[in-house]
């Protein structure tokens, strides 16, 4: 039988087992899962904050080197254990996480506003202004960033988790700005926008109006796409000993575990705890950014895998 | 030539050489917020043997020396000079040893571990991403493969550090780091030192593959479905090809082109990725020298080595650019 | 750019590939596991010797970092590697302080004897010294290396030019074997501070039959036809790479020859690269390596645990050995409110320096009365204000929070409801700036930062790369430092003392010094005319004399009185040796040299070794 015609039935038949077809596109399951995965991080720590000691996340505040309350020597005084300049491992993980959220949340505001800004000044203008804009996004995906990170770092004199946010922005806003741009460009020449031109509207009526709300997934996926690269990025420069030193954050912590020599001395919990929270927020991330992708990209939603 | 017109190679060009005087301009001011290099040496061997009497007097020699005095504007003409004949002079913490000879030694291990790392995660994540858009992959490798590619997103400092632990300390199936066993004489036809070298690139060489290959994949897995959904594939269907030529000959030959796109830009923008790579494996590359250079507040190894990673990425990115339009016919760069 | 595509590619794609590569490297799976099968289970980690008996007869030493120019074997180049077999192997010194009993020892020189105004200085060398290509070693290669640095270049400092230069008025051969220099002014200090291994190093006398007519900078001295480098030492360069250095011992020495010492037993001396403490103590537990340099008590105590011949200078809490730098915490005491003596005794009582001991050092240093390493010499000058009663009077030691409190409000701040101190709107801040590099000044930084939060005193870290760090301190621009900025004595007090010299003192924003360097030279602009008067006094009294003790114990007040700065801790050096493979080694019971290996002094070590 035709492939073609295969495909769609199965389709039906796959819709009939569902029940229903989904109202919207965006209730794409992946989707949903990655944003239940960050949201359940998100407020387990802010209930965290208010119910466990924040203030013993600062140095020489409990016993040093405890294991978690389940290994022997371990206390429910310290449920996760501590590290090796008393600080206790829960604290810093309730206070550690939604910095590490925030780090993420303002390089991906920024290189998201900028990129919208600049994408859509450079595809629908044009000409002068796209080359320039073009230049400097070029120049700023061709410095190694990482090199020029570690550079500015260590000359801040103190870097808490919004210095350091902003230095990764820095780089960051340059992959935004050409994928936004790429789209406008091609979305400049559908009928729907050159019938607006031909109405007279307003450059910017046509930009917010007409081309935005199809951007919408686009931007979403870039958002996503900037929060997990700048918690990636914050996370190389922990890891280099180059991030905030007074906030804690979870990279921060596992620099500093490796630092203390904590596998060595079989002290797991230490890394071990921040870890699986950073590996659970990004595997929270990347599942949004699939589901943003199939939303984005219709076809894939009929895809099998 | 198709696609390709003057004006835009001229244009192009032009850009090219832009870019390249920016960021190399932006590679001058950087490394001079880091601090005085000869203070750092000073304030080193004060911590190492104490109180170094006439600590300003060699500051200010040194300084001298490596010009560091003259005005700014005469330090970057002096600069810009060194980038275009490759002349990048002597490193400043490690006088008198030229940088070229530094970047030398390294380069050679960055360019294999990373050539060889990208080159198979491409060809291995490639074909999963294919295999996964296609419709016939078995439902076994189905299954699998996606679990796979979630390891890409987990932080790669953390597992490495793991995996270190683990294949390194505990199952010592792997050498603990550096690019080769210490006291072999780098030769390459030497049996003992190539297996050395391949025993000790093997962990560095795995993570950069398996991390990207997650991209890879689904990059490929995301064109082969849109281009699964081409025209003139169904009519390819329909004419009764089979499967096999329909995948070789159209999909995937389709959804390549933007996949070798992102593997040149990749492979241009991969040497300057790699400091946390080297960093973590003690391999001895240019990251691993760059981070060494930074801490160092050695600018003119710096900027040697930041001139070329910055060369190599714009380069390859020209040349996507002026090659690209001789694959897909389809693609024009007029000016509307 | 593949953005001028007509199909475009999907955004989450573009994004993701981009946040995905631009680090570089990700997780692995099981995939190594099959290769490592293929690999045939390779052999285990590092480098080995060529066999067991190989490996008995070598002593495997560790470099902490890549050596960038292993063709660099020349002393005066910033960039030459001197920690991995120059000074321990190579080149002799002419003097050995040993801190233990505080005395000079000979070693190629016999005697450095002073005339009685201490401004003509004899050098007598030892008969017999050959270099290691047979030319001999005379007063003509001690009159060409000083004349060198006194004539050359200002770079080679590093080689203790300027000093040469400031001190020495000229310096002739009397004869082969004597060379007399005649000095600037009396110091009674010159040969203790330049010839005899004060603190790692000292002058390095240089053959001159090579280095004549040589750049002293850019000269690499390194050429395996000839034999360079050519120095006395017992050991000659057989390779030398970027992570491995190879010494193998040499018949022709003559110190053997002359009857000085017998050839030292190991007969091959290697340095190996191992970049991390992991790496350093899972090579250490495997015996690979037979002294560890410093290391985290934690390390230590499961290195230990798996092997129990590697045992640290103090088999017992503190492990370690204090090293010359004692550590600080120092104030600028040009700014306010830090201006004000009291603030900084406020201070002192609020930081509880066991606490210190116990979280900062995990138990491994000790406390510090006064900024002096607790070496014999030292030692003796502490006792002294002790006896005299002056900790008593001024109870530098004491934790009280209370009395902190107390001597803050006495100036008007009061505690406002977040529960800092403020005054006239102002709140009590303390920024301290403390080195990235230096994990051990960060750590007590960090407790002293929280024991000063505690009791209503803001308090911040800055951390700063080195010469960042460095540089604010020399320009006075900082608050407060955790630093070791009055290293310099360890026999006799006045070299650190004189680094807080009132003369030193610049404006906020100027270099401090004057003839002093970035960490050192009164960074903290403390100006005490009483203080300076009686460090100038003791300036220039020979070593030892008891006119010292009451000029030592009228500046000791003044500084006690004002505390510009406090020590926080004796400074650590977890070393530990292995007893697997060599037996001989220094350590508390057995005191006969100070521990470090790669010092210049450590040729005592090598000659003490036997085989275990």
């Amino acid at each position: 039988m035709d492939p073609t015609l295969t495909r769609i039935a199965e389709a039906e038949i796959e819709a009939e087992e569902a029940g229903a077809r989904p109202a919207s596109p965006w209730r794409n399951r992946k989707l949903v899962a990655g944003a239940v995965i960050v949201g359940v991080i998100l407020v387990s720590t802010f209930i965290g904050g208010l119910v466990w000691d924040t203030t013993l996340a600062r140095a020489a505040t409990s016993p040093l080197n405890l294991p978690p309350f389940w290994v022997d020597g371990g206390s429910m005084d310290h449920p996760l254990g501590t590290e090796n300049s008393g600080r206790d491992m829960l604290a810093l993980i309730v206070v550690g996480s939604p910095t590490t959220l925030r780090v993420g949340l303002i390089v991906a505001l920024i290189s998201m506003l900028v990129g919208v800004v600049l994408g859509f000044l450079a595809g629908y203008l044009g000409g002068a202004v796209d080359a320039v804009i073009r230049i400097l996004s070029d120049t700023a995906m061709t410095i190694p960033t990482l090199a020029i990170m570690i550079v500015i770092a260590a000359y801040i004199p103190e870097m808490n988790a919004t210095t350091m946010a902003l230095i990764i922005a820095v780089f960051a806003w340059a992959g935004p700005t050409r994928m936004i741009r790429a789209q406008v460009l091609s979305m400049r020449e559908q009928g729907y926008v050159r019938m607006a031109r031909l109405s007279a509207v307003s450059d910017t009526e046509i930009m917010f109006r007409e081309m935005l709300p199809n951007l919408l997934p686009y931007l979403a996926a870039s958002f996503i796409g900037g929060m997990s690269g700048g918690i990636l990025a914050a996370v190389g420069l922990e890891a280099l000993g180059l991030g905030p030193q007074r906030v804690p954050t979870l990279g921060m912590i596992v620099s500093q575990a490796i630092e203390g020599s904590a596998i060595l001395r079989g002290m797991w919990w230490w890394w071990g705890f921040p870890a699986i929270i950073l590996m659970v927020i990004f595997i929270g991330l990347f599942l949004i950014a699939i589901g943003l992708d199939e939303i984005a990209n219709p076809r894939l939603r009929g895809a099998r895998t | 030539m198709r696609g390709l017109t003057w004006g835009y190679v001229a244009r192009r060009l032009g850009m090219y050489v832009f870019t390249l005087w920016l960021s190399a301009t932006i590679m001058f001011f950087i490394p001079r917020l880091s601090g005085d290099p000869v203070e750092g040496m000073v304030a080193r061997i004060t911590m190492q043997s104490g109180h170094v009497a006439g600590g300003e007097e060699l500051i200010a020699a040194w300084r001298e020396r490596f010009g560091l005095d003259d005005p700014l504007f005469v330090q970057y003409l002096t600069y810009l000079r060194n980038m275009l004949t490759f002349d990048f002079g002597y490193s400043l913490a490690n006088f008198p040893t030229e940088v070229n000879s530094l970047i030398g030694r390294a380069v050679p291990w960055t360019l294999g571990l990373l050539t060889v790392a990208t080159v198979l995660s491409f060809v291995l994540g490639t074909v999963i991403g294919a295999l996964l858009a296609w419709r016939r992959t078995p439902r076994l490798l189905r299954v699998l493969m996606p679990l796979s590619l979630t390891f890409t997103a987990i932080p790669f400092y953390i597992l490495g550090i793991l995996l270190i632990y683990l294949f390194v300390f505990t199952l010592r199936l792997f050498p603990v780091s550096g690019g080769y066993r210490s006291g072999l004489t780098p030769d390459a036809f030497d049996p003992a030192f190539v297996n050395s070298v391949i025993q000790h690139g093997t962990l560095p060489a795995l993570s950069i593959v398996v991390a990207s290959m997650g991209v890879w994949a689904l990059g490929m897995r995301g064109m082969m479905i849109t281009v699964e959904g081409e025209d003139y594939l169904t009519l390819a269907n329909a004419k009764g090809l089979r499967p096999g030529r329909i995948l070789f000959q159209y999909q995937i030959r389709n959804a390549m082109l933007p996949q070798v796109t992102a593997l040149v830009l990749g492979l241009g923008g991969l040497v300057g990725g790699t400091v946390l790579v080297e960093y973590l494996f003690g391999y001895p590359g240019t990251g691993a020298l760059l981070y060494q250079a930074i801490t160092n507040a050695d600018f003119t190894l710096i900027q040697g080595i930041v001139f070329i990673l910055i060369l190599t990425t714009v380069t390859a990115v020209l040349i996507i650019d002026l090659v690209y339009p001789l694959l897909d016919p389809r693609i024009t760069y007029e000016r509307r | 750019m593949g953005d001028d595509l007509p199909r475009p590619l999907g955004p989450a794609e573009l994004s993701r590939r981009r946040f995905l590569q631009g680090t570089a490297g990700f997780a692995l799976v099981p995939i190594t596991a099959t290769l490592a099968a293929c690999e045939g289970g390779s052999p285990s980690p590092g480098g080995e010797g060529d066999g067991d008996s190989r490996r008995a007869r070598t002593l495997r030493l560790p470099i902490t970092s890549r050596i960038a120019s292993p063709n660099l074997w020349n002393p005066m180049a910033p960039g030459m590697r001197d920690d991995a077999g120059f000074q321990c192997a190579l080149s002799e010194p002419l003097f050995m302080l040993n801190y233990e009993t505080s005395e000079i020892e000979p070693w190629l020189g016999e005697e450095f004897t002073p005339n009685e105004t201490l401004d003509v200085w004899t050098l007598r060398i030892r008969d017999g010294i050959t270099w290691s290509d047979g030319e001999v070693y005379d007063a003509d290669d001690v009159v060409f290396t000083i004349e060198l640095l006194r004539t050359g270049p200002a770079e080679i400092n590093f080689a203790h030019a300027i000093e040469m230069q400031k001190w020495v008025r000229s310096v002739r051969k009397v004869d082969p074997l004597t060379v007399e220099f005649t000095l600037t002014a009396p110091n009674p200090r010159f040969q203790l501070d330049y010839f005899s291994v004060k603190i790692f190093r000292s002058i390095v006398i240089l053959p001159e039959h090579i280095w004549a007519g040589q750049d002293p900078l850019t000269f690499e001295n390194y050429d395996p036809e000839q034999g360079w480098p050519v120095f006395t030492g017992p050991y000659k360069l057989a390779s030398a790479s970027e992570n491995l250095v190879t010494w193998e011992r040499d018949p022709n020495w003559w110190g053997a020859k002359a009857g000085f010492q017998e050839l030292p037993e190991p007969e091959f001396i290697e340095f190996e690269a191992a970049e991390t403490e992991e790496i350093l103590v899972a090579r250490a537990s495997n015996n690979e390596f037979d002294f560890l340099d410093d290391i985290t008590t934690g390390a230590y105590e499961t290195m230990h645990g798996r092997n129990e011949s590697m045992v640290s200078w103090n088999p017992d809490r503190p492990y370690s050995w204090a090293d010359p730098c004692t550590r600080l915490f120092s104030f600028n005491t040009a700014l306010a409110p830090w201006d004000d003596r009291d603030m900084r005794w406020a201070v002192n009582f609020a930081v509880d320096k066991d606490e210190i001991v116990d979280i900062a050092y995990e138990g491994s240093t000790t406390k510090a009365a006064m900024f002096f390493p607790p070496y014999e010499g030292l030692e003796r000058y502490v006792q002294l204000l002790e006896d005299e009663g002056v900790f008593e009077e001024f109870p530098i030691l004491e934790h009280d929070p209370d009395r902190a409190a107390q001597l803050i409000e006495s100036k008007g701040w009061t505690r406002s409801g977040d529960g800092y101190y403020t005054l006239d709107g102002r709140e009590l801040t303390l920024q301290i700036d403390t080195p990235t590099e230096a994990t051990e000044l960060s750590r007590y930084a960090e407790v002293i930062a929280e024991q000063l939060e505690r009791v209503g005193i803001r308090a911040s870290l800055r951390r700063l790369a080195f010469p960042t760090f460095a540089d604010n301190i020399k320009l006075g621009e900082f608050e407060a430092a955790s630093d070791f900025s009055a290293c310099g004595s360890v026999s006799e007090p006045w070299y650190s003392m004189d680094l807080y010299h009132q003369r030193r003192v610049a404006p906020v924003g100027q270099a401090s010094g004057g003839g002093a360097t970035t960490t050192g030279g009164n960074g903290v602009r403390w100006a005490n005319a009483e203080y300076s008067r009686q460090v100038d006094a003791m300036a220039s009294l020979p070593l030892g004399d008891p006119r010292i003790d009451e000029h030592f114990v009228a500046a000791a007040r003044e500084y006690l009185r004002d505390l510009p700065f406090f020590a926080a801790a004796h400074a650590k050096k977890l070393y530990s040796h292995n007893t697997t493979y060599w037996t001989g080694w220094p350590s508390r019971e057995d005191a006969y040299i100070q521990p470090p290996v790669v010092w210049n002094s450590s040729h005592r070590i090598i000659h003490n070794l036997q085989r275990a």
